[in-house]
């Protein structure tokens, strides 16, 4: 059984914005898996470029109402994946990373790569449905 | 109790090439109800030698060599549920979103793109997870 969870805003459908040729997330086998989340104006879909920190706050605001319209939440979170533009924000990224995982941190991966419109972090989730 | 893990053998002979970590990785493993694919660069299945193209033409042919894979192991790209592409360059990526397209023409998995710094000149490496 493969599901595709629609965007719960039309910011979120990044296929109609950028034509990203990908679902917003796919429930299967007992779990969701997300689309590399961006921090895009959940309604508008206007790129929402800043700080590494306001960018994350953007994005876990998105993984939140991407995942409660699926009937998942951030307290499922199984694994995430934190691609973040440079190693020396690792820090900055923990900071606000710890605001959204308070119990119970799911695994997690960082690393430094190459993100899409000069963004600064983008978050690969995976999730208990 | 233990859950099922199974090695899927490649299709063709040599599909991960001579010079690569071949014998390190399984192209594809099923792990409860999923196949959990290795990521996969431009190679031809049968010589299992490494195809140097475009983003765009290695994107082609590492989506006609997954296709094949998921099909020998029982699955099927309609059946994948999370695609991660990772590229040489984040400025081909629309090369490459042209190409992915033409594979997945409706309701497309999950995907996450990003820019890495990629072995031996590879210009695409792409891994997926599907529904067995």
């Amino acid at each position: 059984m493969r599901e595709v969870i629609a965007a719960p805003l039309p910011g979120l459908d990044l296929r109609q914005h950028y034509g990203h040729h990908q679902s917003p997330a796919i429930r299967a086998g007992g779990l969701i898996f997300c689309s590399g989340m961006l921090p895009v104006d959940p309604e508008t879909g206007e790129r929402r470029h800043g700080t590494l920190t306001s960018e994350a706050h953007v994005i876990f605001g998105n993984l939140k109402l991407l995942l409660e319209s699926a009937g998942s939440s951030l307290d499922r979170l199984v694994q995430v994946h934190a691609l973040i533009y440079d190693s020396i924000e690792y820090d900055v990224l923990n900071r606000v990373y710890r605001q959204y995982v308070a119990n119970g941190p799911p695994a997690r991966t960082v690393w430094t790569a190459r993100i899409e419109a000069g963004f600064k972090i983008q978050l690969d989730v995976t999730a208990a449905a | 109790m233990s859950a099922a893990r199974e090695i899927i053998p490649p299709p063709g002979p040599t599909p991960n090439g001579e010079r690569s970590a071949g014998h390190l990785a399984s192209m594809a493993v099923r792990g409860g109800d999923f196949l959990f694919v290795s990521g996969l660069a431009a190679v031809d299945l049968q010589s299992g030698e490494r195809i140097r193209g475009t983003t765009a033409s290695e994107t082609r042919h590492i989506l006609t060599n997954l296709k094949q894979l998921l099909e020998a192991a029982g699955s099927s790209l309609d059946k994948v549920v999370k695609v991660n592409v990772l590229l040489h360059s984040m400025l081909e990526a629309p090369n490459m979103n042209e190409v992915y397209a033409r594979f997945f023409p409706d309701s497309p998995p999950a995907r996450t793109v990003c820019g890495a710094c990629l072995p031996h000149g590879v210009k695409v490496i792409i891994e997926c997870t599907a529904l067995r």
